[in-house]
């Protein structure tokens, strides 16, 4: 018993983490009906963007000062790729943008193999552990769920509360009529794009304070990032942070039942019933 | 003196052209009508004017400098606004925000307090359902919303299209009343409107589009008495 609910403590941090990874795709899904391959190699670039910020052969800052670095850094690659990449397919059918972002995943890979190689880096880093009664918590997963949650009021925040956040729930709610009203639309979806890929970094960068990683981890966390976004429901950030803590609590739990690597195949048994009895998702409307 | 002068308008979707050569001019402080029937050719002059169609031939000036190729949002912020057909409000967000979203460019943030005050006595029901998601409001409170968004953008120039549509008829005639208080404060505006006959009461001038050209211009009160137009539009 007391070995089930540590690890479903764990899980949980760690959905956390999966839920902001999540959000960045659904927040771009939301606002401009794309869904963004190049998700995956953007995680993986935020665990190295830490590894370059924070690692003993790179700058060597505190890996927290490293992540905000990273998320800055993620910004402005969100926002570069969607000027190459996005904006001039956004009214061209859903197949054109799908290539788009893929050749950005391919182009990401292929140079971060040339770069990094495929071999598993990991930064060095441990914030010791918690122990409440019988559960231990790991320090460094307590603290990337905890910067996942405040990211995620910031997010909703900045949304809800801040000019440029209701401009781009105004884009994404009716482009024409945003334009009509002075927003410059195409900014606007500059801005989400950006943020999106800055999320995908940070939840990288989070991963990589207590994961290995490679260039292909991303990989990885794409597959359960769409798996969440489908639990949550698209276009949904609050559904994507549920959607990440029941696919945590997932990964906490069933290790205690059956080997590990049944994880992936309950994970998408529930993606694929999810997609057939609520496609909408459990928090998406309709 | 021609606050917005449209000249010589070529436009249409893809390959098919909707308007022909088509010119109109709003003079300042005037209310100005374009009317016609259904699929002449109204909506895509104003989609041209606000640069969400890219026009084949003509220009749009707007106190005596070339417009024609500047994006929508920035005529916005340069004071010329729509109320596009269908209302298009923000219907995820309240009706506080579509007002706040309206008054996004600077020029109307500068005055938002004042506009606001405006609108919410024009519209009293607004200030009431503040907080309420637009998607859930009737369609008399949406075309209100949509209005008083136009407004909060500080317009030089209002462009209203199909005010009436779908609207019970006491709620035109309220509507009606707020185009003659803005029109007296001395805002220049354009209607388009299918209700003919309404349209040729408010306005100072009119224009009768047909087949995407002009047909028929003139004072509202000669249009009106217009053997053609009364037989054609209005029925008598």
């Amino acid at each position: 018993m007391d070995h089930l609910v540590a690890s479903l403590a764990d899980g949980l941090l760690l959905g956390f983490v999966y839920g902001l990874a999540a959000m960045g795709l659904t927040l771009i899904f939301g606002v401009m009906d794309v869904i963004n391959l190049a998700h995956g190699p953007l995680i993986a670039l935020g665990m190295f963007g830490l590894l370059l910020f924070a690692g003993a052969n790179g700058l060597g800052l505190h890996p927290y000062v490293a992540l905000m670095l990273v998320a800055i850094v993620g910004l402005i690659f969100g926002v570069i790729i969607y000027y190459i990449a996005v904006r001039r397919v956004l009214d061209a059918p859903h197949l054109s943008s799908l290539l788009a972002t893929f050749s950005i995943n391919m182009m990401i890979i292929g140079v971060g193999t040339a770069v990094f190689t495929t071999s598993p880096q990991n930064v060095e880093f441990s914030l010791g552990s918690l122990q409440l009664g019988s559960v231990t918590l790991l320090g460094t997963r307590l603290v990337a769920a905890l910067i996942a949650l405040f990211v995620t009021a910031m997010l909703y925040l900045f949304l809800y509360r801040t000019p440029p956040g209701k401009a781009i729930r105004a884009v994404a709610n009716n482009r024409a009529a945003a334009e009509l009203m002075g927003i410059p639309s195409d900014q606007t979806l500059a801005l989400s794009f950006g943020i999106g890929a800055m999320l995908a970094m940070l939840s990288g960068g989070l991963i990589a304070t207590f994961f290995s990683f490679s260039i292909l981890s991303g990989s990885v966390y794409e597959l359960k990032s769409f798996v969440i976004v489908v639990l949550g429901g698209l276009g949904n950030p609050t559904g994507a942070l549920l959607g990440g803590l029941i696919l945590g609590a997932l990964e906490g739990i069933v290790p205690t039942f059956m080997p590990v690597s049944w994880v992936p195949v309950i994970e998408f048994v529930l993606f694929v019933v999810i997609l057939l009895v609520r496609p909408s998702g459990l928090l998406g409307e309709r | 003196m021609t606050v917005l002068d449209v000249n010589g308008i070529a436009s249409g979707y893809g390959e098919v052209q909707i308007l022909w050569n088509t010119s109109i001019k709003l003079e300042k402080g005037k209310l100005t009508s374009l009317v016609g029937s259904n699929g002449v050719g109204k909506t895509t002059l104003l989609r041209t004017v606000m640069g969400l169609i890219k026009p084949w031939q003509g220009s749009v000036t707007f106190n005596g400098k070339d417009i024609t190729r500047m994006s929508p949002h920035a005529k916005a912020a340069n004071g010329i606004v729509l109320v596009p057909e269908g209302r298009q409000l923000f219907t995820d967000m309240s009706v506080y925000e579509n007002l706040e979203m309206g008054a996004f460019t600077k020029r109307a943030k500068a005055r938002f307090d004042e506009n606001l005050e405006k609108v919410y006595e024009m519209f009293p029901r607004l200030k009431e359902r503040a907080d309420q998601k637009t998607g859930t409001l009737s369609g008399g409170e949406q075309q209100m919303v949509a209005v008083g968004r136009g407004l909060m953008a500080d317009p030089e120039v209002l462009m209203i299209d199909e005010l009436s549509l779908g609207l019970a008829p006491f709620l035109v005639l309220d509507l009606f009343e707020i185009l003659r208080r803005l029109r007296k404060e001395g805002l220049t505006m354009l209607l388009v409107e299918q209700n003919v006959q309404m349209a040729l009461a408010v306005s100072d001038y009119a224009y009768v589009l047909a087949d995407g050209k002009v047909e028929i211009e003139g004072p509202s009160r000669e249009v009106a008495a217009n053997p053609k137009v009364r037989e054609a539009y209005l029925g008598i």
